[in-house]
């Protein structure tokens, strides 16, 4: 029974990590129509980013900030350098997941080029653990979970209140037409890339601290959790990732201690192929 | 050295064989199957467990089920067939109503869970240390060591490869293969034309399967080992990038990406001598290279090295005075072939002796569909007789075509139901309603864009021989016949419209109003009873046009229903009767134009100016 209980602290603690991964995956679908499959990629040169700083002394926290920018960055460069040319072109959306492959490869084994093969972590203390009940976590697990609910408030406050909010739903909802109302839709595409880039590159932070250590491809497995929680929420929809991350990432945890730790992830793979199957609007989407 | 170029065969057969699958499947079927990787790791463990002795053997240092021992080729097909079984779980992924790119998510993922299952079960598969011994074909009647060994074994690899070419060349240049590429192209127009999408994609899901299973049996025969790891999701990446670079939808382009691609990236590599300090350097250049090689082909040359050919069917060559595609015939005898009196005003059906008029063929009954709570189409009951050319007339909006798509089930509706011939068909898929003889057109371009004109019309003739795996297999001479008198029915109705000498071009590069015409032909040679036409007038010469008209009313003589949705009123005065008009998803009125004109709410609907 402790386990039990226990499992639903680490199940917060990755779930805060998935829920800031998640929301800027389903971002990025919302107002550019790709699945950016690249996203797992970016989220390990920017955990490099912040690894690289705190090599040279740069506390772990601060250094995060370096993976900010560098999701950031990156994911607007992505954007536009890659993404928005091949669709001007008229790229069919199955070439477009082809291209995010390509751009993978081209992201995860260039960084283990120049970072070569073996796995390394962040340098830093994980801090006391504090007892609630049968949950136990390190302080830094609960700055994480903390992080990660303050962003989420902020992006409710973003998409709500604002007005470049409300200029992303309306591109989200009808590109051409957003454009035609005077919305400077460009503009709005790669503010959104810019904030689900930084997003990106905090869940890339995020995730090294939590995981302890990390390589170029220690994504390729999290993507697939990514992917259960955008998909179990609905795709575009900001809320339903938060949802689908606080349920993925709850079920993945608990069924490991129910289960066996090695499976943990295929359970999330389940409720990936269940929601495409039978409702790949997703659970707050709008039926199609 | 020996070694060395005998295993590149080896690798250069099993890489183009899994390639040709892949070919089949993606380039000429449009199935995005991004786990098959796995098919070939299926494969391998079959051909390994089949010819292993029992797991207790050698001590029983590796666990694995089966190990029956089995004598060459046994392990081969078993191979084969392990690979095409695994198909079916796949094709319930993409038989789904899908978009494209989601399906292809759910294989992507289901390839990397495959992984993690593989990596971890152990009684299974042996967990991430794999299977090794397994024993080479005939080892024991010859010496695998030995060079004549290594020799034969790349030339059987070589052989098998241009053999699955031979099969699958086969398949794409058959009556089957040209549905898929239908289906490629345009899947909802495919299933409105009676293509039953799902068996089509599970058949190609199993070829490339087998295919695939086939490739991985070999490669295990041959290296002895089966190793989980080398059964990556980005290997899958590596063979999408041998096709795409190859050429989409040509075989040869298939080989020739799996000798540049595969063969000449990683194995050849293999040999590189490693940087000093830094052996893992080349491995992950390389894949930094072929994902840069697929940005690359996809920008600069999408259709590959070696593009898709074009498949000239024609029999006989274009009229020597093609004119201009477009001039059909002069004004004056427009009116070919149409009863005296039918070139002049209201085309009057009602009096035609071919009509029955009596007869309801297609209805449907309090038709309702909602759109996140907006109702679309609300309550909408209609009947239609039988040779009778119905029009359906409205505002923007109105649901016109929303009612049409649910007549010909593209879309099913919230509520309400539709019958053909009397039977309920509410809960029958398009591609069935298709088959019962109700075929549709689109208000959107829909022309399978690569294939030729002359393709597009032949691709609709329902019952094709040709048209199954078993029938495309069975060659020429089981469909040839066939295919003959459906080009030949092809090539007269283009002559009747005016576009045999554009018989030979992709139908991508025709002007709109050709295309238009394109699919109304198209839907025409599927034979229907009920022909439902979505704004077919749209974007065509008025003479066309009319030449169009006169085609639809003979067709009703002949006993065919038509209904037609069109914005153009002179269209309607001319040649439908009766029309319904619909307003924010209801019946407003029906009736001939004449009465319609009289009554007050529907000229403030909708005849306004």
């Amino acid at each position: 029974m402790s386990l039990f209980v226990a499992s639903i602290g680490f199940g917060l603690v990755t779930a805060a990590v998935l829920a800031l991964a998640a929301v800027g995956f389903t971002l990025q679908f919302a107002v550019t129509n790709v699945l950016n499959l690249a996203y797992g990629g970016v989220m390990i040169v920017s955990a490099y980013a912040a690894y690289l700083l705190n090599e040279h002394g740069v506390n772990a926290w601060v250094a995060s900030l370096a993976a900010i920018a560098a999701g950031g960055v990156l994911s607007v460069a992505l954007n536009n350098v890659v993404y928005t040319p091949f669709q001007r072109r008229g790229t069919t959306p199955i070439a477009m997941v082809i291209v995010a492959l390509g751009m993978t490869l081209i992201l995860e084994f260039g960084t283990q080029a120049i970072a070569g093969p073996t796995n390394v972590s962040l340098n830093m203390s994980q801090g006391a653990t504090v007892k609630l009940g049968s949950i136990i976590l390190t302080v830094v697990q609960l700055v994480i979970i903390g992080l990660s609910i303050v962003v989420m408030l902020l992006v409710h406050g973003l998409v709500r209140y604002t007005r470049l909010g409300k200029a992303m739903r309306a591109t989200a909802a009808n590109r051409d037409l957003a454009r035609n109302c005077g919305i400077r839709t460009e503009l709005v595409i790669t503010m959104t890339w810019l904030i689900s880039g930084c997003l990106c590159g905090l869940a890339g932070a995020t995730f090294a601290m939590n995981s302890g250590t990390f390589g170029a491809t220690s994504t390729d497995i999290f993507l697939v959790l990514i992917l259960a929680a955008v998909f179990l929420g609905g795709p575009g929809q900001p809320y339903g990732a938060m949802l689908g991350a606080l349920v993925i990432g709850l079920a993945t945890e608990v069924s490991a201690s129910i289960i066996v730790s090695d499976y943990k992830d295929v359970i999330a793979f389940v409720i990936l192929l269940t929601m495409l199957a039978v409702r790949p609007s997703g659970l707050l989407g709008a039926r199609a | 050295m020996v070694y060395y170029i005998t295993t590149l065969m080896v690798y250069a057969g099993v890489d183009a064989i899994a390639c040709l699958g892949l070919s089949q499947q993606f380039g000429v079927g449009g199935v995005t199957n991004f786990g098959f990787i796995i098919f070939q790791a299926a494969g391998a463990y079959a051909a390994g467990v089949l010819s292993l002795p029992s797991d207790s053997a050698n001590g029983g240092f590796q666990s694995y089920i089966l190990g029956w021992n089995l004598p060459f080729p046994l392990p081969w097909i078993g191979a084969a067939l392990v690979g095409g079984l695994l198909a079916i779980p796949f094709a319930w992924i993409v038989g789904r109503r899908l978009r494209g790119d989601f399906a292809a998510i759910g294989l992507l993922v289901t390839a990397v869970m495959f992984n993690v299952l593989v990596n971890n079960y152990v009684p299974l598969f042996n967990g991430a240390a794999g299977l090794s011994l397994v024993p080479s074909p005939l080892q024991s009647a010859l010496n695998p060591q030995s060079t004549g060994y290594q020799w034969g074994y790349g030339a059987v690899a070589i052989l098998l490869a241009f053999a699955v070419y031979w099969v699958v060349t086969r398949l794409t240049n058959s009556p089957y293969g040209r549905t898929l590429r239908a289906m490629r192209d345009n899947d909802a127009v495919a299933d409105s034309l009676g293509k039953n999408l799902l068996a089509l994609r599970t058949s190609s899901l199993i070829v490339g399967g087998a295919i695939a299973g086939l490739s991985g049996g070999i490669l295990v025969g041959f290296i002895n080992l089966w190793d989980p790891q080398a059964w990556g999701y980005a290997e899958t990446v590596v063979l999408f990038a041998a096709v795409i670079i190859g050429g989409l939808g040509n075989h040869r382009g298939a080989m020739l990406g799996a000798l540049l691609v595969p063969v000449a990236f990683e194995e050849a590599t293999r040999y590189i001598p490693p940087v000093p300090n830094d052996p893992n350097l080349v491995p992950a250049l390389q894949w930094v290279v072929i994902g840069l090689l697929i940005l690359a082909f996809l920008w600069f040359r999408p259709q590959g090295i070696l593009p898709e050919r074009r498949r000239k069917l024609a029999t006989r060559a274009a009229p020597e005075d093609p004119g201009l595609p477009f001039a059909i015939r002069t004004p004056d005898d427009r009116g070919a072939g149409i009863p005296a009196g039918a070139a002049t005003g209201p085309v009057a059906i009602a009096d035609l002796p071919a009509q029955s008029g009596s007869e309801v063929i297609l209805e449907c009954r309090d038709l309702t569909r909602s759109f996140a709570g907006v109702r679309a189409v609300d309550g909408v009951s209609m009947t239609f007789e039988r040779g009778r050319l119905t029009g359906i007339i409205g505002p923007n909006g109105a649901g016109k075509s929303t009612v049409l798509a649910m007549l010909a089930g593209t879309l099913q509706p919230t509520s309400g139901r539709v019958l053909l011939h009397g039977h309920d068909v509410t809960g029958l898929p398009a591609y069935r309603r298709a088959r019962l003889g109700l075929v549709r057109t689109f208000q959107l371009a829909s022309e399978f864009k690569r294939l030729t004109v002359l393709e597009n019309l032949v691709c609709a003739i329902p019952g094709q021989r040709g048209e199954t795996v078993r029938g495309a297999l069975l060659g020429r001479r089981y469909w040839g016949a066939q295919e003959r008198d459906g080009i030949e029915r092809a090539q007269r109705m283009l002559e009747r419209f005016g576009l045999l000498a554009l018989a030979d071009r992709y139908a991508g590069e025709l002007s709109g109003g050709q295309r238009r015409l394109v699919e109304i032909m198209r839907a025409l040679m599927a034979e229907p009873d009920v022909l439902l036409l979505d704004e077919p007038m749209a974007g065509v010469h008025p003479h066309l046009a009319h030449q169009l008209g006169m085609a639809l009313v003979a067709l009703c003589e002949e006993g065919t229903t038509v209904v037609m949705v069109e914005h153009e009123l002179s269209i309607m005065d001319e040649f439908c009767d009766p029309v319904f008009v619909l307003a924010d998803g209801r019946v407003l009125a029906a009736g001939t134009m004449e009465a319609l004109r009289a009554k007050e709410e529907v000229v403030e609907a909708y005849l306004v100016g």
